[in-house]
């Protein structure tokens, strides 16, 4: 019933200070919404990091001669690895198909060859989850020593790009999210100040009448929270207009956008920060109550 | 009951009180008078805390208020009514809803609320501006806001600093017939006045204080 009150209070405060409140929700709403399209474009840069590893593969050349038995013995302990996703043996005769093909346009680079000069060669491709810097060169490493392997080839660089760029993308999301929120905090703190100086007067006069630090604080609690809340919702429809935008104007421009993916439970998340940051910037806003 | 013992109040070296002494018992209805800037007001405020004692105690209720931690100060508050000398109304508020937020304060359901808001303006004959703001009334009538206020929670004490300073000698006698009303169910008060006309024929006990000393008046 004193909550039912608090509520009361806070929607009639809100009210009465229109302006600056809708103003800091337009803020805390924009806020928001940068976070969501950072967050949008990030998601999509890690949902392509997440599909590069598939295009990572190895290549353990092969000593020459190899008989068809050996040749079968290393692959087979190559698949029985749980890193292994899976592997392709390339005999040296497909390897030249292969090389006449890509340079059939200079056909006259191999005229001089009466042999194959190419060894046989196993195509390796990794898990997903094992193509990192440490546990590529820890692969590599042990498939050199089976025998019959003459060298390994993978791009070390590669790997450590893939790494590197799902590192970047992940720290980035986070300066971005720690930013905007502090912003956001500060913001509607700034709001909660002057509405809790204007209402000084009266605060005073609430204290002498038996009012607890409670009571007092929780009206201005609530309107950082209604700010917070309105801030968020505001975000999801600026959200919204955003999505449809561009998967359906601009698409039709540039095609690419269209497989781009909406993360749609980070919209549901929006009000949910907008009333934990507002709650927290009010808080910091009323500190401690002296009775 | 109201215990003060050996209390001094110092303002920046300046002795408003003067090691105070005085008992007022439960259910007593005392008077405070003295000149202006006596000390009268200070007198009030140490008991409700508004401002604490440089020396000596005091205590409401056998309470002991230094012994109160500051989240239990809400809880003596509510039980002291105080009509405050400058009626601390709150401008954007209706008279209905500043008396109100008296109970609101105290968590009285919100039914109770309305029903003893419009019994305490009804005592103090305010029915008919119960929605209008403060500002809007007389001095008068803005002092009987403040009255309603202070007895609307059905306070143990009552503590009323100059309560008829604005009201004509007839209005005067009302609120202090509704004090009367509110001793005689029990309720101690403690009112501070200049008001010699008001003291003359309603007066059980009076204190006088003088330039932060208190002495004891007998009552003819
Ligand atoms: N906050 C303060 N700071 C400094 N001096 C103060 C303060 N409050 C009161 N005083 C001084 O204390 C003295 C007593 O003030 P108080 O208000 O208690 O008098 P009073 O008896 O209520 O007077 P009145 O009848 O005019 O209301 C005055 O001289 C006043 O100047
Ligand atoms: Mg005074």
């Amino acid at each position: 019933m004193t909550m039912s009150y608090s509520f009361i209070s806070a929607f009639k405060s809100l009210g009465r200070e229109k302006w600056i409140n809708i103003l800091s929700t337009l803020t805390v709403a924009s806020s928001l919404l940068i976070i969501t399209l950072a967050v949008f474009f990030l998601y999509n840069i890690e949902l392509i990091a997440n599909h590069l590893p598939e295009r990572f593969s190895m290549m353990a050349y092969l000593e020459d001669p190899l008989s068809r038995e050996e040749t079968r013995n290393i692959i087979d302990s190559l698949k029985k690895r749980p890193e292994v996703a899976n592997v392709k043996y390339i005999s040296r005769d497909d390897a030249l198909i292969e090389l006449k093909h890509t340079l059939k346009d200079s056909r006259s680079l191999l005229e001089g060859l009466d042999e194959n000069p190419l060894t046989s060669s196993i195509e390796i491709k990794l898990r997903r989850e094992f193509v990192t810097p440490s546990s590529t060169s820890r692969i590599a490493e042990e498939i050199r020593k089976i025998p019959g392997i003459d060298t390994i080839y993978y791009g070390e660089r590669i790997a450590e790009a893939i790494h590197l760029l799902k590192q970047s993308v992940r720290n980035i999301s986070i300066i971005i999210f720690l930013t905007i929120s502090l912003g956001v905090v500060f913001v509607v703190y700034s709001t909660v100040k002057i509405l809790f100086y204007r209402k000084n007067e009266e605060i005073e006069i609430i204290k002498l009448l038996g009012a607890t630090s409670g009571f007092i604080r929780t009206p201005f609690l609530i309107e950082g929270g209604i700010i917070g809340l309105s801030g968020g919702i505001l975000g999801i429809v600026g959200a919204f207009v955003f999505y449809f935008a561009v998967t359906y104007r601009l698409s039709t421009v540039i095609p690419i956008l269209k497989t781009l993916v909406f993360p749609f439970e980070v919209l549901i998340a929006l009000p949910f920060v907008g009333i934990i940051l507002g709650v927290i910037g009010s808080a910091i806003a009323i500190g401690r109550i002296r009775l | 009951m109201i215990a003060f013992e050996n209390v001094s109040k110092f303002y920046d070296h300046n002795t408003v009180l003067k090691n105070i002494t005085f008992t007022v018992q439960k259910g007593e209805m005392a008077f405070i008078t003295g000149p202006s800037g006596a000390g009268k007001s200070t007198l009030l405020k140490l008991m409700y805390m508004e401002e604490l004692p440089d020396e000596g105690n005091i205590s409401i209720e056998d309470i002991h208020l230094s012994s109160l931690k500051m989240s239990e100060i809400p809880l003596l508050r509510r039980n002291i009514g105080v009509v405050f000398q400058d009626f601390k109304l709150i401008n954007n508020l209706t008279v209905f809803d500043n008396v109100a937020l008296a109970l609101h304060i105290r968590g009285v359901s919100e039914r109770e609320v309305h029903s003893f808001s419009s019994e305490a303006l009804k005592k103090v004959g305010l029915r008919h501006v119960a929605d209008s703001y403060p500002k809007s009334l007389s001095g008068g009538e803005q002092q009987r806001v403040a009255i309603a206020r202070a007895i609307v929670g059905g306070p143990v004490v009552l503590l009323a600093d100059e309560p008829t300073g604005n009201l004509d000698p007839d209005t005067a006698l009302d609120i202090i017939t509704l004090f009367r009303e509110l001793n005689s169910q029990g309720t101690t008060i403690l009112i501070a006045t200049h008001n010699r006309e008001l003291l003359k024929n309603t007066v059980k006990r009076l204190l006088r204080l003088d330039s932060g000393t208190l002495t004891e008046e007998t009552v003819l």
